[in-house]
């Protein structure tokens, strides 16, 4: 049996296998493109609340849980949730901008939370681009002392990279910086606009150019790897990434095997996806899951979604039915950045 | 598969009365009758068959040796002897994968 095929059968049965939880939306650093709704209100969800929500995610067969956030180790109880996360079994990941990952509390991410791996978002190969984008001057510096000394402590890293007008002319040179570093780097070549509506970030939406340039680069390294096992790859083993291409009816795994969750206990299909299925303040997760209308809704329109998809016959299109609601109101319609993707990758085929 | 001295020394050495526990590297879910298992450290994963994942619900419930034999021969249709001695075989090799441990050391 494989991994693969387990996944699909989440996605065909609706198996709740991977959740993201944003613990806050507070930050350290204020990257001009962050999709948090921060003037979103609401009633945080408790730190007993959480502990019950992961014993239920346990129970329902949940393995994969990610504390994110804006930035999850800005949470005052996240090592008290990442404990308790890594006592019931999940496969912990930890999205962090990793700008405070250091000293102690880099010690107790590694002894208290112990993390399958953590995510850390780099935005440039520079101190000028990587700062431009969070707008906190000594970021990169800081981000580069922190990668290494969680290195150092063993810790599995990731880098996650949005590909934006800004950083795109430094893409070969953040592949190379993370070679370097021994570390997986995943470019995101779509900025989405913010949760509240505003499409402002969209503005540093890459070029054409840039875009290409991505394609291009990751078709060369593919290439590589293939015949030369030297570099790391774009990803990592046993990542559950709900994107992953899984045959079978349904475009994604979002709402039928992954759910996001946000500060308020605000239930959606995925990160991008921001069409509220329900409150864990409410109803269980249990109750949810098996019972929302909504959540089947979002069901019926992922099996929708890749039908339109498929028609366009282009393999590695990655098309996100939340981003194209959220930008066109309709979420089968191709939006821009993914009109650029779909022409782009029509040319230069995924490797 | 035919065991050599050590294993066979080692099969003596798990007793009906044996508990074994998983190992805190193992991160394991039963995903609706099959076993997922992540061991952490290599990064890598398993997928347990239904038997499998059934094994090791049962350790996970601080079931002895001898309970295990007693369950699974309830639940599926086969010799006892045999039952054992598959069962045996499989702790073995999530031993040595480092899924499980005795729960005495």
């Amino acid at each position: 049996m494989k991994f693969n095929d387990t996944l699909a059968r989440t996605w065909r049965e609706n198996i709740l296998f991977s959740v993201l939880v944003e613990l806050t939306y507070r930050c350290n650093l204020n990257c001009f493109f962050c999709y948090n709704d921060t003037a979103l209100n609401g009633v945080p969800l408790a730190t007993e609340q959480y502990f019950r929500f992961f014993e239920d995610l346990r129970d329902l067969g949940t393995l994969d849980l990610t504390l994110s956030g804006g930035e999850p180790m800005a949470h005052p109880e996240f090592f008290t949730l990442g404990r308790k996360a890594r006592e019931l079994g999940f496969l912990v990941r930890v999205k962090t901008n990793g700008h405070a990952l250091r000293g102690k509390l880099l010690q107790r991410m590694r002894e208290e939370v112990d993390p399958f791996i953590l995510e850390i978002s780099l935005h440039g190969a520079s101190s000028e681009t990587h700062d431009r984008q969070t707008r906190v001057p000594g970021s990169f510096a800081r981000l580069m002392a922190n990668l290494r000394e969680a290195q150092a402590l063993g810790l599995r890293l990731k880098l996650n990279a949005p590909l934006t007008v800004w950083n795109e002319r430094e893409i070969g040179a953040m592949y190379a910086l993370a070679d370097a570093l021994d570390v997986p780097l995943l470019v995101d070549p779509q900025i989405t606009g913010r949760d509240d509506g505003d499409l402002e970030p969209l503005q540093i939406s890459p070029s054409r150019e840039g875009v290409t340039r991505l394609f291009e680069l990751q078709r060369q390294r593919a290439a590589a790897i293939h015949g030369n096992r030297e570099s790391p790859a774009d990803d990592v083993v046993g990542d559950a990434d709900e994107t992953a291409p899984v045959a079978g009816a349904k475009h994604c795994g979002a709402g039928s095997s992954t759910i996001v969750v946000d500060p308020y206990g605000n239930v959606y299909p995925c990160v991008q996806w921001r069409r509220r299925v329900g409150n864990l303040h409410e109803q269980s997760i249990q109750t949810l899951w098996n019972h929302s209308g909504e959540l089947a809704e979002v069901r019926r329109i992922a099996v929708e979604v890749k039908e339109a998809v498929d028609r366009h016959n282009t393999p590695g299109f990655a098309f996100c039915p939340g981003s194209a609601e959220h930008e066109t109101g309709s979420p089968t319609r191709l939006y821009p950045i993914a009109r650029l993707m779909l022409e782009l990758r029509q040319k230069i085929p995924a490797a | 598969m035919s065991l050599g001295p050590a294993a066979r020394v080692l099969r003596l050495i798990i007793a009906s009365t044996t508990v074994f526990r998983k190992t805190a590297d193992a991160r394991y879910r039963n995903v609706s009758g099959e076993g997922i298992v992540v061991r952490q450290a290599a990064g890598e994963v398993l997928v347990l068959s239904e038997v499998g994942a059934r094994v090791l619900d049962l350790i996970q419930s601080g079931a002895p040796v001898g309970r295990l034999f007693t369950e699974l021969a309830a639940e599926y249709d086969i010799e006892r002897a045999i039952l054992e001695r598959d069962v045996m075989d499989y702790l073995q090799e999530l031993l040595e994968a480092g899924i499980i441990e005795s729960a005495a050391s």
